[in-house]
């Protein structure tokens, strides 16, 4: 499709162009029997509803309003996750051992990663760039306070901070405190709250 | 240790900034529906053994670095999904998944039913 501006041209047939040849290889592939019409839809599916941070959400905003399933998170996360039907990686995969550091307002947990493959997938999802970062790690190992802050945590100093270094034995993530004001909320309406951050240790859940 | 293969594949591209996707919030971010089915059939090739998906990464990081060494770190053309569009045409043809030309063929009949509807 040409544009009306001139120096965009190019940019459009590009685009008409990829979304065309993505379209042809896929019908490509189908004709041959080498896939058929659900194939990309499945692994798409895999990271769409199978594993991400909704699953996160969804556990923290259930342990928010039953103290028993708090207990039982806290004391074997694989089997809180179980009970709720979601994916721990309990054959092998990733998402094996995962423990949840619980913040009150005494403590306040951050997670941290030297390697990729540590991160907590099945319940936070695919980890953000930063988080990678050697100076990131160093800096929250050195000067917790002022990265927090820098993320806009701001944080009492009588509030101890304790950084966990999530491995491939144990995959750490974090119960964030449940906002002031959300005693109204349904579990559905609190898991929208969440996002990765706040169960990394990097944000606060606002209500 | 993975018994999905799909999380396997995405994770594998975690090592630098470069060669992973783009993500936002813990989810994989595609800002074209064509980007997602060139993630998917990717993914799916090698799942069902047409190529090591090491192979991809390979053919994706070459790729990357070869755009990288004509064009300057900052150039708005800079797109992730070419590049891994382009690794995907590479990989479908060395494998034997795709001869050569028969893309050409089936995108120019792509296009020219667009032209013509």
């Amino acid at each position: 499709m040409p544009s009306n501006y001139p120096g965009f041209e190019y940019d459009a047939d590009r685009e008409t162009v990829s979304a065309a040849k993505v379209k042809a290889l896929e019908s490509l592939l189908i004709e041959k029997g080498v896939i058929t019409g659900q194939t990309v839809d499945t692994v798409l599916s895999h990271f769409e509803s199978k594993m991400g941070p909704f699953n996160g959400a969804k556990l923290v905003a259930r342990a928010w309003v039953d103290p028993d399933f708090k207990a039982r998170l806290l004391a074997d996360c694989n089997a809180a996750c179980e009970e709720l039907g979601f994916p721990t990686g309990m054959s092998g995969a990733e998402g094996e051992h995962m423990r949840i550091a619980e913040n009150t307002p005494e403590v306040h947990n951050v997670i941290v990663c030297s390697l990729c493959s540590c991160y907590p997938w099945p319940t936070l999802g695919l980890p953000p760039y930063w988080f990678k970062d050697p100076t990131f790690r160093a800096r929250v190992a050195r000067e917790p306070r002022v990265v927090l802050s820098e993320f806009g945590v701001e944080l009492d100093d009588s509030v101890e901070i304790r950084i966990w270094d999530t491995s491939a034995q144990i995959r750490w993530w974090v119960l964030p405190m449940r906002p002031e004001g959300t005693e109204n909320m349904s579990e559905e309406e609190l898991a929208a709250l969440l996002t990765p951050e706040a169960m990394m240790g990097v944000a606060t859940v606002k209500g | 240790m993975f018994t999905k293969f799909e999380h396997f594949a995405a994770t594998s591209l975690m090592g630098s900034p470069q060669e992973a996707p783009p993500r936002q919030d813990g989810h994989l971010q595609f800002d074209r529906d064509w980007e997602k089915l060139a993630f998917g059939v990717a993914i799916a090739l090698s799942k069902q053994g047409h190529y090591e998906w090491e192979e991809f990464r390979q053919t994706l990081i070459a790729t990357i670095d070869e755009w990288e060494s004509t064009h300057e770190l900052d150039d708005p053309e800079w797109d992730y999904y070419q590049c891994w569009l382009s690794a995907l045409e590479k990989i479908a043809i060395a494998s034997g998944v795709l001869e050569a030309g028969e893309l050409e063929q089936q995108l120019a009949q792509v296009l020219d039913c667009k032209a013509s509807t």
